[in-house]
């Protein structure tokens, strides 16, 4: 089951320094980038992989059918360059960028909505599947498998770089990871966690779903209701940050953008609670989320397709 | 969100090719009193600061008279409105209004949609009626036209006035787009006696993430005004200037704590929530929230740092990331060594760092060379920060 795809990868926006880097390490872990774009670039190459003017170009260019796009472009050229993806076809988008425009994003999401295209973001480092060794975006970093090694878990984290600790915290406990997903830091994005969720659940490698969760937005809340509603049937066990924030006054934003409490909704207190009143196993610590998903691992719970 | 004051969100109403009263500024009661003069005597003083429900705070003030404004003006001037202090109000022509509406539109909750909000029934009291206020979504691929609009105030009630209605929602809709805005509240949206429709209040907020290609909006918008409570203190002043210097590379994040004594220095988003909570857990008491990352220079981890440690009452320093992707730990190690070399700390002074990604065998010995307490990857987030609370305590400061 491929929850990242199985095609070609292309990278927008490959020859800017960040995408550089993540052209090189992803080539390095052996993910099929197949193509980068930048307009008035073409004939360059980035990392061994050739670079095109545009989508349609790279996909006219290229022999392998190419399903997915890393957007890694300035945040005012996200809407045109994503625009640019859904007209060549592409089925998956991941928007690296952070910092985009509101408007933007809601013309984006809704245009890829309407052409049921998959978008992850804005604001994210990416996701990776461990064991086809596919990664869109610069999550791991250099050295993927140091934080991810292939397994039954899966990840949803509003942190990028959390994303990359509860994969190291699993390792280090012995445990591997299905697909791990930074859905994002901003509060309108493609895939939140009830979405992720449903498509990680989706893959039968994925036994069981580790979320970290953050103060403000509605999102572990309507995860939980989707776990009430009997649509995500795998354990979710879940480490919500951010209990401090609810001491100080409302309307401050901690670390990313979507991080802000404002009236009852958003604060930590209250997704800890929906998502233990909805079936999941809600931790305080990494220590206790390692042990939790070793525990239920070990119970032999076992995913229905698997 | 940065928000507009009301007589430049009102200003950009009329650009749009919507009706507003006659204003101008204020910042004494004197200029208030003649500028009410001009209007013939009655006029609308209000408190000129960055947020709603004004009236129902009393800063709306009905003068019959000019004289009757000086006094509201001088009442107002100086006062405090929520979170803001008044120093100019804002001096209207007082118009007669036959029905007050409420309109306003918003970027919808986690979802790609727009929200029209609108009520027949607007005004001061309209927080109290929230059951009176239509909330219709929009889709942004398929705007609605005038007359679209116009049938929606039609099914509220609005007959004969809802074609003029329509237009001017249609006009609020567009500037709300095209102008990238996250609020735009217009309440109340006043009928006239001569059927005009007039935009009395209004409030806006524009995207800051947007504000380098909305010039004329960015020159008026506060920005940040929508997040603070209190205005900056010294040391947060000093966390803006440094990540004012865009010569150099990664973000900063500061906010300071009315008391505690462990110096927070931690990156990034998610982490820092997690470890701020670890060390409260723990028994801790962090002196600040701080959030860095974005692969920072040597020299800001270096500023940030100093900071940190200059608050009063600060006592010891936890310094923590996640795995980094991208963030050098050495160039983190040597921007903080340095800092604690420079800062001149009374001992003792518990410092542990637990920093593991990229280049941390280097930032290993960076930290230690410095006798600092590091650990890496082996210790959990968590088990550092009660490694911090712990030495703390050895050292008699918990």
């Amino acid at each position: 089951m491929s929850v990242l795809g199985t095609g070609g990868v292309i990278i927008q926006g490959i020859t800017g320094r960040e995408a550089r880097m993540v052209a090189e390490h992803s080539v390095t872990y052996g993910t099929p980038l197949v193509a980068g774009v930048t307009p008035g670039k073409e004939g360059e190459s980035v990392a061994g992989v050739p670079v095109f003017n545009s989508v349609t170009d790279a996909m006219g260019g290229i022999e392998t059918e190419i399903d997915t796009s890393l957007i890694s472009v300035p945040p005012f050229a996200v809407l045109a360059a994503g625009r640019e993806a859904l007209r060549a076809g592409i089925r998956r988008l991941v928007v690296a960028t952070e910092g985009v425009p509101r408007h933007d994003m809601v013309k984006l999401l809704a245009e890829a909505r309407a052409q049921d295209v998959a978008v992850i973001g804005p604001n994210s480092v990416g996701a990776i599947t461990p064991s086809t060794c596919r990664k869109i975006g610069a999550i791991g970093g250099d050295r993927p498998e140091r934080a991810f090694v292939p397994g039954h878990v899966g990840i949803i984290s509003r942190s990028g770089g959390m994303t990359a600790e509860i994969g190291l915290t699993l390792r280090r406990a012995g445990l591997g990871v299905s697909t791990a997903i930074s859905v994002g830091g901003d509060d309108l994005i493609g895939l939140p966690p009830e979405k992720a969720a449903l498509l990680l659940q989706s893959d039968p490698c994925t036994h069981i779903i580790c979320l970290f969760g953050e103060p403000g937005t509605p999102f572990e809340e309507e995860l939980a209701q989707a776990m009430l509603a009997g649509h995500v049937t795998v354990p979710v066990v879940a480490l919500i940050a951010g209990a401090f924030t609810e001491t100080l006054p409302e309307g401050t934003a901690f670390g990313h953008a979507a991080a802000i409490i404002a009236g009852s909704s958003g604060r930590p207190s209250i997704k800890r609670r929906v998502l233990a009143d909805a079936g999941g196993h809600v931790v305080d610590t990494l220590d206790e989320l390692a042990g939790i998903v070793t525990a239920l691992l070990k119970d032999g719970y076992t995913h229905a397709g698997d | 969100m940065a928000r507009v004051l009301e007589d430049d969100a009102k200003r950009l109403l009329a650009s749009a090719g919507l009706r507003v009263p006659e204003f101008e500024r204020a910042s004494s009661a004197e200029a208030a009193c003649s500028i009410a003069s001009s209007f013939g005597g009655r006029a609308v003083v209000k408190a000129l600061v960055p947020t709603g429900r004004r009236g129902k705070a009393g800063a709306v003030r009905l003068c019959a008279a000019s004289l009757e404004a000086e006094v509201a003006a001088s009442e107002l001037i100086g006062s405090v409105v929520g979170p803001y202090p008044v120093d100019m109000v804002l001096v209207e022509e007082w118009v007669d209004i036959e029905r007050e509406l409420y309109l306003a539109f918003e970027i919808a909750r986690g979802r790609p949609e727009y929200t029209l909000l609108m009520s027949a029934d607007g005004g001061v009291e309209i927080e109290s009626r929230p059951e009176s206020v239509s909330r219709v979504p929009l889709d942004p691929i398929q705007l609605p036209s005038e007359s679209d609009l116009a049938q929606l105030w039609d099914h509220l009630g609005l007959g004969a006035l809802s074609l003029e209605l329509g237009r001017v929602t249609h006009a609020a809709l567009r500037l709300f787009i095209e102008r990238d805005l996250t609020l735009l509240e217009i309440n109340p949206l006043s009928v006239l006696p001569d059927g005009n429709v007039s935009c009395v209040g209004a409030l806006m907020a524009i995207d800051d993430n947007a504000l380098a290609r909305q010039p004329d909006v960015a020159k008026v918008a506060i920005e940040g005004s929508e997040r603070a409570w209190r205005p900056e203190t010294v040391l947060e002043e000093r966390v803006t200037s440094i990540n004012a210097d865009t010569s150099q590379r990664g973000s900063a994040r500061y906010l300071e704590l009315e008391n505690g004594n462990i110096g927070f220095l931690c990156g990034g988003g998610g982490a820092s929530l997690l470890l701020f909570d670890a060390l409260v857990a723990a028994g801790g008491s962090p002196a600040n929230y701080s959030e860095f990352g974005g692969n920072p220079t040597e020299q800001r981890v270096y500023d940030l740092t100093r900071v940190v440690l200059d608050k009063r009452g600060v006592q010891g320093l936890f310094v923590g990331h996640n795995l980094t992707n991208n963030t050098q730990v050495d160039v983190v190690a040597a921007g903080i060594t340095r800092a604690l070399q420079d800062a001149a700390l009374a001992e003792p002074f518990p410092v542990i760092a637990r920093e593991a990604g990229l280049h941390d065998k280097e930032g290993r010995r960076i930290f230690e060379e410095a006798n600092v307490t590091y650990v890496g990857e082996e210790t959990t987030l968590n088990a550092a920060a009660d490694a911090m609370v712990d030495a703390m305590r050895k050292a008699g400061l918990v």
